[in-house]
């Protein structure tokens, strides 16, 4: 009962965040209605059982996309007013996505309602007497490892990619050395000298 | 469908049930002095009081400037480390059963990010002037 | 108690009382304490200092945060007139929220856990990654300069840091092979020579603590991590604008991650509910007592490092996360599942 419920809610608040997301005329609004849609979601595959799969879902998204989305559209200071503007331009392209993402709806329902697909034909049978994150951790790393290492390889082209394109470096700046600051010894800058009254300071 | 559930539910109940209660009893906060004040007559707003702070004098320029665009690549890396860290957290619990494949793999992953962070750091990405 | 409330007055709805009875044992206190913990912060800080600290409420001034509790309640709410009028008033609930719901998971005793979950650890970094949008959120809001600068500077700080906290993390689940807190706790029994309780105790795995306790510090912006509220260049950081009782709520819930992380410290390495030593005796003392005296071993260590080191430069504070922590506990994560799989898995 409480879990219907439960998935009621979080289903009502993920689509309607959902929506919001892409109705909130301030661009910030959107991102926080996103991150609210990104919650939900947690909370749903909780109900589906992916407790791992949840907490991920808020850690890499809500703790880590979402903060950069975040950061873009604070801080690029883009102006979305012009960016509409473009509207009429952009509507073709639109439209076809609307038919692609409507064709895939079709086909998930009718593959759905036909059945055929059932859970138990899967490769690996889900186990029950260990945690999800055990489960998957037995066959990432194992089973599925050059999917696994390609995905290291993803990381390692988005990493080199992103500083690529945004690390820009700039002129003119004192780099503090720490390494050469902390090997400085007192007695590589001061001199203790015996200074006579009268006379000025030999530097 | 499964007869059992794959975790067990009623433990996260409490959870949904403190963020209720969390969220209650932090919005009591904001909207109680609001009232509060409202009755014992405090909340007596005037256009200075309601102006942004700029150290007493009236702000030349919109506060939402740009900014630099060392914080977005600070943001791009961590959701880099968050993924290869999000990959370690089932391995670190599954070690014992995947043996030396799994381990093997998983160092040939932590080199493949280690050649990207030794790029990050000789590039100056993680310098911050 | 459940089972005593669900005679009481049926099965669901006994649950319910007692489940709330529960949570409102944790917030209530919790609140008590960090009122408690902010008075505690400012006498020892006033030591060091030389200086008194409050001492006019109450004997001793302890009453003093209640004191300023309701001064502050009574305080008029300000919200500028440029601010985002909702989000201004959301971001402090965030941010109060996010610090109370992280104690759902932690084990107070042996069986003295309010959600015992499989990834009670993951969900501790879930909700301490949503924290930060209490402070993006307000210094956005606010519409001012200070808090924005002071909002992208937290935000990149407590980014930074939470990587080296997710390794950090990392070994010490190789060590106890699961993410469950209690399962961590026991784990850690009798961990050292067969007799000494605690993950830090470990050689291997001592760095690892001191890296999280460092990390731990930086995440809450605690001294000498708190540029994002460093009142020479920010005014007052992310909160310059808010007043009355949701400028406190800020304050309650620095406080309250501040003992958070005290509490996961004592909990992660310092054997947490166990007493140090896994000798029969000492188990007559409860478990709760124990992580309390931890807990408030963490906090004066807290306040010890405010009053004694020099805050930080924003570029040293990245060098430390970034090209210190980083690699090291990465370099860590070798280091202790190598050792595991000669030693434990016998490769």
């Amino acid at each position: 009962m409480i879990q219907l419920i439960a998935f009621y809610l979080f289903a009502v608040m993920v689509v309607g965040s959902a929506a919001l997301t892409i109705f909130a005329r301030n661009p910030v609004h959107s991102v926080l209605w996103l991150i609210l849609a990104f919650f939900n979601a947690a909370g749903l595959m909780l109900l589906a059982g992916a407790e791992f799969i949840a907490m991920l879902l808020i850690i890499v998204y809500v703790g880590a996309v979402a903060v950069l989305f975040l950061f873009v559209v604070m801080m690029l200071d883009i102006d979305f007013a012009e960016l509409r503007s473009g509207f009429a331009r952009y509507a073709p392209l639109g439209v076809l996505l609307i038919v692609v993402l409507a064709a895939e709806m079709i086909f998930a329902v009718g593959a759905w309602s036909a059945g055929s697909l059932a859970l138990s034909q899967r490769i690996a049978p889900t186990p029950d007497e260990i945690p999800n994150i055990q489960a998957l951790g037995t066959l990432i790393y194992t089973r599925y490892l050059f999917i696994f290492e390609a995905a290291g390889l993803v990381l390692l082209v988005a990493m080199i990619g992103a500083i690529v394109l945004t690390h820009r470096a700039r002129g003119g700046v004192r780099v503090q050395n720490v390494w050469q600051q902390n090997k400085r010894r007192p007695q590589d800058a001061v001199r203790n000298i015996n200074q006579p009254v009268g006379q000025g300071v030999e530097l | 469908m499964r007869e059992k559930p794959l975790v067990d539910l009623s433990q996260y109940l409490p959870i949904l049930l403190f963020l209720g209660v969390a969220l209650a009893i932090s919005g009591a906060f904001v909207v109680l002095p609001m009232i509060v004040n409202r009755l014992t007559g405090t909340a007596k707003p005037n256009p200075d009081k309601l102006a942004e702070y700029e150290c007493g004098f009236p702000a030349f320029e919109d506060s939402r400037a740009q900014f630099d665009v060392r914080f977005y690549l600070v943001a791009i890396l961590f959701i880099v480390f968050d993924l290869e860290a999000a990959f370690l957290y089932p391995w670190a619990v599954s070690l014992g059963g995947i043996g030396l494949t799994g381990w093997a793999s998983m160092m040939l992953f932590l080199v493949e990010l280690g050649i990207g962070f030794a790029y990050a750091w000789k590039k100056g990405a993680l310098d911050w002037e | 108690m459940t089972e005593w409330f669900q005679s009481l007055i049926g099965h669901g709805l006994g649950w319910f009382v007692a489940t709330l009875i529960l949570i409102l044992m944790i917030s209530l206190p919790l609140m008590l304490a960090v009122a408690m913990v902010i008075y505690g912060d400012r006498k020892i800080w006033a030591a060091m200092a030389l200086r008194r600290g409050p001492n006019v409420v109450g004997p001793f001034g302890v009453l003093q945060s209640f004191a300023d509790g309701l001064k502050v309640f009574l305080q008029e709410v300000i919200i500028p007139s440029a601010a985002n009028k909702g989000l201004f008033l959301i971001a402090p609930i965030i941010t109060f929220t996010v610090a109370q719901l992280a104690w759902a998971v932690i084990p107070f005793g042996k069986h003295m856990v309010l959600a015992n979950i499989n990834v009670g650890l993951l969900y501790i970094l879930a909700i301490s990654s949503i924290g930060v949008y209490g402070i993006i959120i307000a210094g956005w809001a606010s519409n001012s300069k200070y808090p924005f600068y002071s909002a992208m500077r937290a935000a990149a700080q407590m980014v930074s840091y939470e990587v080296s906290i997710g390794f950090v993390l990392v070994t010490v689940v190789l060590w106890s092979g699961t993410f469950n807190l209690s399962g961590i706790v026991e784990a850690q029994r009798a961990h050292v020579f067969g007799i000494i309780n605690g993950f830090g105790f470990n050689p291997l795995l001592f760095p690892m603590a001191v890296v999280f306790l460092i990390s731990a510090m930086a995440e809450t912006g605690r001294a000498p991590f708190d540029l994002t509220e460093a009142e020479s260049e920010l005014v007052a950081g992310y909160q310059t604008e808010y007043s009355s009782m949701v400028f406190a709520l800020y304050w309650l819930g620095e406080y309250a991650n501040v003992l958070l992380m005290c509490a996961l410290n004592a909990v992660l390495f310092w054997g947490g509910w166990l007493p140090p030593i896994d000798w029969a005796p000492l188990y007559h003392i409860p478990g709760i007592v124990w992580l309390f005296i931890k807990v408030l071993a963490f906090f004066f260590v807290f306040s010890w490092v405010k009053a004694t080191v020099p805050r930080y430069r924003y570029d040293q504070l990245m060098r430390l996360g970034w090209k210190i922590f980083l690699p090291l506990s990465l370099f860590w994560v070798f280091l202790v599942s190598g050792y595991l799989m000669i030693t434990r898995y016998g490769v």
